[in-house]
C-alpha cells in the first residue's frame, strides 16, 4: 500500500456524509464505491481504506447519521427543560428525523442478514434508553406517574417507528406534524402527564 | 396456459424472490427461471424490471387486503361478536403471525424501502396505507355509533393503531428479543383501549395467558 497523506482522518466524515446520502437515494445494492467517493470529492481507494466493503459502509454511515441525531438532540435537552418538555423534544426530533430511509434499508437487510439484525437491535436500544431516561427523572421527580420507563419507551419508540415509515412515504395525511401529535398525545397518556409542544416549536400543531 | 395465468405465474415467482432475497437483489432472468418461462416472456408482460417489482408487490397487497379488509368492518364483525372482538381481531390481523403470513409482511417492509427512495412508489404506498387506515377507522366507527367505543377522534385513534401495528410488527417480524406477536398484542391492547373508553383484556383474545410483570 502506498503511503497515505495524513489529512485523510479529515476525510473520513465527508466519506459518511456522502455515503449516507448516496445509499439514502439509490440503496446499497444499487450503490458503487466510486459513487461514494465521487460524492465525496476523494478517490475509491480512499473510501476503501475506511471502509472495507459496502455492507460497512452503511453500518458506519448508519452510525454517523444516528451519532449526529444524539449530538444535537443532547445539546438542546441538556437546556434545562421539564421531563414533559423533554420528552416533547425528542418526539419532535424522531417527527423531523431525516435519517429513516437508511433505517429501513437496515430493515429490510435485517430481515436475511444477522450482523445487519444486530446493528438494528443496538440502535433500537439506544433510542429506547434515551427515552427511559427522560422518563425515568420524570417518575422520580414526580412530574410522571410512578411507570416502568422501559415498558413507555418500548411502546413509544415502537409508534415512532410505525409514524415515520408514513411520514418518509411522504404520506399526505400522516405528516410529521401528526406523527409528533400522535406521539405526544400517547406519551401523556403512557406517563400520565401532560406533554407540551415541544419548547424548540419546529413543528407547528397538527 | 392461458396469458392471464403466465403473468399471474411470473408475478408470483417476483414475489416470491423479494420475500427470500430482497427487492433490490431480484433479476428478471432469476424470475423468468422461478416462473418456468423464458427470459423474453418475461418482457413481453412488464418492459422493464420496475415494472415488474411494482406489479408483485400491488398483487401481493391485493390479495392480502382482500383477505383482510373484505368489504368493511362487519367482515371482522362476527354475528353476536362485541366491536371489541372485533378489533381484537383486526389486531391479530394485522400482526405478523409468524410462518402464515409473514412473506407478506417481508414484502410490507420491502415496499417501505423501495417507495422511500423512489417517489414514482409513492401514490402506490399512500393508496395502501389510505385504504389500511381506512378499514380500522371503520371498525372504530361502527364501535362508537353502537355505543361501545367512546372517542372524540376516532380519526386519530386509527392512525395510532396503524402506525404500532408497523412499528411492532417490524420486531416480531426481525425476532426481536423483546417483542414476539402475544406481547406486541398486549401493548396494542394496553395503547388503545384507553382512546377508546374500554379494558385492555376487551381487546385481547379469548382465553389469553396473564400479562407478565417483567418488561424486558
Amino acid at each position: 500500500m502506498s503511503p497515505r497523506p495524513n489529512i485523510d482522518h479529515i476525510r473520513r466524515p465527508q466519506i459518511l456524509a456522502a455515503a449516507a446520502e448516496v445509499i439514502a437515494e439509490r440503496g446499497i445494492a444499487a450503490t458503487r464505491v466510486a459513487d461514494v467517493a465521487g460524492r465525496a470529492g476523494t478517490s475509491t481507494s480512499a473510501v476503501l481504506y475506511w471502509f472495507g466493503s459496502k455492507e460497512e459502509l452503511l453500518a458506519e454511515a448508519l452510525m454517523w447519521e444516528d451519532d449526529l441525531f444524539y449530538a444535537d438532540v443532547t445539546e438542546r435537552l441538556a437546556e434545562g427543560y421539564s421531563p414533559a418538555e423533554r420528552l416533547a423534544l425528542l418526539i419532535e426530533a424522531a417527527s423531523l428525523g431525516g435519517g429513516w430511509t437508511l433505517w429501513m434499508e437496515l430493515w429490510s437487510r435485517a430481515l436475511r442478514d444477522p450482523q445487519a439484525a444486530e446493528a438494528r437491535e443496538n440502535g433500537d436500544l439506544r433510542w429506547r434508553e434515551a427515552i427511559a431516561e427522560v422518563v425515568r427523572d420524570g417518575c422520580e421527580s414526580g412530574d410522571f406517574e410512578e411507570v416502568d420507563p422501559d415498558q413507555v419507551a418500548l411502546t413509544l419508540s415502537a409508534l415512532l417507528d410505525g409514524l415515520a415509515v408514513q411520514v418518509t412515504l411522504g404520506d399526505s395525511e400522516v405528516t410529521a406534524a401528526r406523527m409528533n401529535q400522535i406521539g405526544r398525545t400517547m406519551a401523556e397518556r403512557l406517563v400520565s402527564c401532560q406533554v407540551p409542544e415541544s419548547p424548540s416549536r419546529w413543528l407547528a400543531p397538527a | 396456459m392461458s396469458a392471464e395465468q403466465t403473468r399471474a405465474r411470473i408475478l408470483e415467482a417476483a414475489c416470491e424472490l423479494i420475500s427470500e432475497e430482497g427487492i433490490d437483489e431480484v433479476r428478471i432472468a432469476r424470475v423468468a427461471t422461478r416462473a418456468r418461462v423464458s427470459t423474453s416472456l418475461v418482457h413481453h408482460y412488464f418492459s422493464t424490471r420496475e415494472e415488474l417489482l411494482t406489479g408483485a408487490l400491488m398483487l401481493s397487497f391485493d390479495l392480502a387486503a382482500e383477505e383482510r379488509f373484505g368489504s368493511d368492518a362487519g367482515r371482522v364483525r362476527l354475528d353476536g361478536s362485541t366491536h371489541a372482538e372485533a378489533l381484537a381481531l383486526a389486531i391479530e390481523q394485522c400482526l405478523p403471525d409468524l410462518g402464515a403470513n409473514e412473506h407478506e409482511w417481508v414484502l410490507w417492509v420491502e415496499l417501505w424501502l423501495r417507495a422511500a427512495r423512489d417517489p414514482e412508489l409513492r401514490p402506490v404506498s399512500a393508496q395502501l396505507y389510505e385504504r389500511y387506515r381506512g378499514w380500522l377507522l371503520s371498525v372504530m366507527e361502527a364501535g362508537v355509533e353502537a355505543g361501545e367505543f367512546r372517542t372524540d377522534y376516532p380519526e386519530r385513534v386509527a392512525d395510532l393503531a396503524v402506525g404500532l401495528f408497523d412499528g411492532l410488527g417490524l420486531r416480531v417480524l426481525l425476532r426481536d428479543p423483546g417483542m414476539d406477536t402475544h406481547r406486541a398484542r398486549q401493548v396494542i391492547a394496553a395503547a388503545l383501549a384507553p382512546e377508546l373508553g374500554v379494558q385492555t383484556r376487551e381487546l385481547m383474545p379469548a382465553a389469553t395467558p396473564p400479562e407478565p410483570t417483567a418488561t424486558r
